[in-house]
């Protein structure tokens, strides 16, 4: 039950919580105070001193309300309810000159700051800012820092605001950045000049108020009122971050993050952040067909009439890749079981068992984590397989929750609990008595990387067993966004991708590019980018990649989201389901829409949940058989970060970054 | 310009040389010397004033740097004396094109006969 107290704001009368901060209590007022250094999901610092309010009765001085709760003020003579007021003269007297002192050393980039439009100084100072300067003297110089191919730094603009440090320990848990030196002296810098080793570093750019810290990549390429602004969902892991994807015309110019408190909260990873390159480069924009061992560009009568005439009559295997929305996955599923064939989509073996939505899901949801006080890892690497998903454990860990892990020892950012590394650990942890932990709330964390062996079913069925005994949660980490949606509209094959491969005559492969197709089958391609899968194809059907196409996309706790289009897939490239739509057609078997709407009708005729966008639906963990463990290590799916996917393999920072991370991992600093 | 010259030279400047400074040149000019250009370098019998006659168009970008230089007095001696080291990679002297059709361009102008192709993306080819 919170300590409610009554508060006066602006002569406004309300009732807030004890624990509040005056700035939190004036925006439930609907009352917004100007601040820098305050952020809701950092520790508050008090130094910026933006947010200055009146407090009636109190100090004959100005407060920060951002670093004093409402609890602390005292009521009136008679007990009245404190007051506070923020539209004072003296109020805004003393935000006028602490603009003014912001102002002293801040230069006047503006026309040529990647921060313009979008700084909240230059917002604020156009309410607060004085129209001529007292100052005379010379303006403060700081060096800029190198802080690695992400991060620009213009340490000039710099307001001391200490936004990025308190992310970078708090969130990031990262120890390379600080403030050194007093007064004027009194410098952000990064410890030994050590670049960011971090794959959240790029938030630092959006919570850096002024245009200190800005995306090197984007550095003076658009202006933020030039850009058509849609707000979708990331592929690039399976949390399904929530983003706002930033186009001018057909190129995407930069991937911002939504806020989200059921996923992302308001991070994103780096390489959601930048991948906007690889949707550049290495585009399939026309038709081919291979002739005489080499593709030639078809048109696309040409193309679906040469797949439609490959696909009749043969045995088909459709592998569904990890970027396909859930609508392609259905299509594809709808097309290839008419025609007699059968449908995989989890190419990389993991074993998910089929049909069993709280065995491939798992029952927790990500906001579980935060209530948790026990989280176990299971064959995972949180850092690289959700790079934000582990600042939601990193949090909870600093809230006291214990973490303990079964597989590859990784530096997580916070301390871990091995429990061994291999399948004789896990067996061991599971034959343990667990009853004792069934009233504190807790959850199992299962990478793909744990699964994806020959004893992959069994070694769930012992973590889904022990979590049972345990009372916990289970969360399945995937590793690719699409996967989760295919899994609920059952495109599996029993066995998985070895019996839906075997004795397939046609491989129809949509976006798989993880895996080689065996040599032997045709194989028809229909994807967005030139990777793997292209070059072993015989015909390649152009499709559109993430921010091309709305989809749906379900991550990794269960929840269906809806990406948007942002711009039209590049030349003759087509939307994904419309492809499948078309070669149905083409072959005799037309698959019953005509349009994304009556697709999707059909498709949550049959899967009902897929039509609650946004919301997890409840799992219930059916059955699983147990059987034979074997030996080995568990280790992480991911093996690179950088480099998961065909849209972040044709990028060339992302190829830059995976290269560097490699060397920092060779070389570890020589000071240390 | 043919019969028009002289009166073009009397109420303009930029016609070639106007007829008060042909007056001057022939009265106290000494010839120094002249250019590729065919643009002709006096100076008063005893240094102090230096001049150019243009061939043609009086436009003070078309003399080229080493004449520039001796015209204002950077170097004592002209060209013609002391040449200025020649470069491998200079080319020779042009003057301001801008305002006409020969003014520079980028690559993706507009005003280029054939713009380079702007492409908002990089198609994958076979091989």
């Amino acid at each position: 039950m919170p300590d409610l107290r009554k508060i006066v704001i602006d002569g406004q009368e309300l009732e807030v919580d004890g624990a509040l901060t005056l700035i939190q209590a004036c925006e439930q007022a609907g009352i917004e105070v100007p601040r820098f250094c305050y952020h809701e999901r950092l520790s508050i610092a008090g130094n910026c001193r933006m947010c200055l309010v009146e407090v009636v009765g109190g100090p004959p001085k100005p407060a920060a309300s951002c670093a004093m709760q409402v609890k602390d003020l005292r009521p009136g003579p008679e007990g009245q309810s404190p007051v506070v007021k923020t539209n004072s003269p003296m109020v805004k007297k003393a935000r006028e000159g602490v603009m003014e002192f912001l102002l002293i050393n801040h230069p006047l980039d503006c026309p040529i700051c990647d921060q313009g439009g979008e700084c909240d100084l230059q917002d604020q100072a156009m309410a607060y800012g004085v129209d001529f300067s007292r100052y005379r003297e010379p303006k403060r110089a700081t060096e800029d820092l190198d802080l690695g191919p992400l991060v620009e730094t213009h340490m000039t603009r710099c307001i001391s605001c200490t936004r990025c440090v308190r992310f970078t320990t708090e969130v990031a848990g990262i120890t390379q950045m600080g403030q050194t030196g007093r007064g004027e002296d009194a410098e952000i810098t990064s410890y030994l000049g050590e670049t960011l080793d971090s794959n959240l570093q790029g938030n630092i750019i959006d919570l850096c108020p002024v245009g200190a810290l800005v995306s090197k990549p984007y550095a003076f390429t658009a202006r933020p009122w030039e850009l058509t602004k849609t707000e979708s969902v990331d592929v690039m892991d399976a949390l399904g971050s929530s983003i706002r994807v930033d186009a001018k015309g057909r190129e995407v110019m930069r991937f911002l993050p939504r806020n989200h408190d059921g996923v992302n909260e308001e991070w994103i990873s780096d390489k959601t952040r930048f991948v906007w390159d690889g949707l550049r480069r290495q585009r399939l924009d026309k038709p081919y067909i291979r002739e005489n061992g080499k593709l030639r560009p078809a048109s696309w009568p040409e193309a679906l009439a040469a797949a439609a005439a490959a696909m009749k009559g043969k045995t088909v295997a459709g592998l569904v890749g990890d970027l396909a929305p859930v609508e392609a996955a259905y299509s594809l599923k709808q097309l290839i079981e008419g025609q007699g064939g059968r449908v995989e989509c989890r190419t990389d073996g993991a074993k998910l068992p089929a049909g069993n939505r709280g065995a491939y899901v798992g029952t927790a949801t990500i906001e579980d984590i935060d209530s948790a006080e026990m989280i176990l890892l299971i064959g995972t690497n949180p850092r690289v397989e959700a790079p934000v998903l582990n600042a939601r454990i990193r949090r909870a860990w600093l809230n006291g929750a214990k973490v303990a892990r079964v597989g590859e020892v990784a530096d997580l950012t916070f301390d871990v609990t091995e429990m061994g590394t291999d399948r004789a650990a896990l067996q061991k942890l599971a034959a343990m008595d667990h009853s004792d932990k069934a009233g504190t709330p807790g959850v199992m964390i299962i990478g793909q990387g744990a699964l994806m062996a020959e004893d992959g079913e069994a070694v769930l069925a012992e973590c889904l067993a022990m979590a049972k005994a345990a009372g916990s949660k289970v969360m399945i980490l995937h590793t690719a966004a699409g996967r989760v949606g295919a899994m609920d509209v059952g495109a599996v094959t029993e066995g998985g991708v070895m019996a839906a491969l075997d004795g397939a005559d046609v491989v129809y492969n949509l976006g798989a590019d993880e895996g080689d197709v065996p040599a032997g089958p045709f194989v028809i391609y229909q994807g967005s980018h030139g990777d793997r899968g292209a070059h072993r194809a015989d015909i390649i059907l152009p499709g559109a990649a993430y921010t091309e196409e709305n989809g749906l996309f379900v991550n990794t706790e269960g929840r269906p989201q809806l990406a948007m289009r942002a711009g039209f897939a590049p030349g003759e490239a087509k939307e994904n389901w419309a492809i499948l739509r078309a070669l149905s057609a083409e072959m005799g078997a037309q698959l019953p829409w005509d349009s994304m709407a009556a697709l999707r009708k059909a498709m949550i005729k049959d899967v009902p949940h897929l039509g609650k966008v946004d919301e997890v639906a409840a799992n219930e963990v059916g059955d699983l058989p147990k059987g034979k463990i074997g030996s080995g290590p568990l280790n992480s799916a991911v093996k690179d970060f950088y480099l998961t996917n065909p849209i972040a393999r044709a990028s060339e920072l992302m190829a830059e970054l995976s290269a560097g991370a490699a060397s920092r991992a060779k070389a570890p600093m020589a000071a240390e | 310009m043919g019969i028009f010259t002289p009166i073009l030279r009397a109420v303009t400047w930029w016609n070639g040389m106007t007829l008060n400074t042909q007056l001057y040149t022939w009265r106290k000019g000494v010839r120094v010397g002249d250019d590729d250009a065919g643009n002709v370098f006096y100076e008063t019998r005893d240094g102090k004033r230096r001049w150019v006659i243009y061939n043609g168009e009086a436009e003070a970008s078309r003399v080229g740097p080493d004449w520039h230089g001796w015209l204002h007095h950077t170097y004592a001696e002209p060209p013609t004396k002391s040449p200025l080291p020649k470069r491998a990679w200079e080319q020779p002297h042009k003057e301001n094109m801008t305002g006409t059709a020969m003014a520079y361009a980028p690559s993706g102008s507009l005003r280029q006969a054939a713009p380079a192709p702007r492409a908002d993306y990089e198609a994958w080819t076979p091989e």
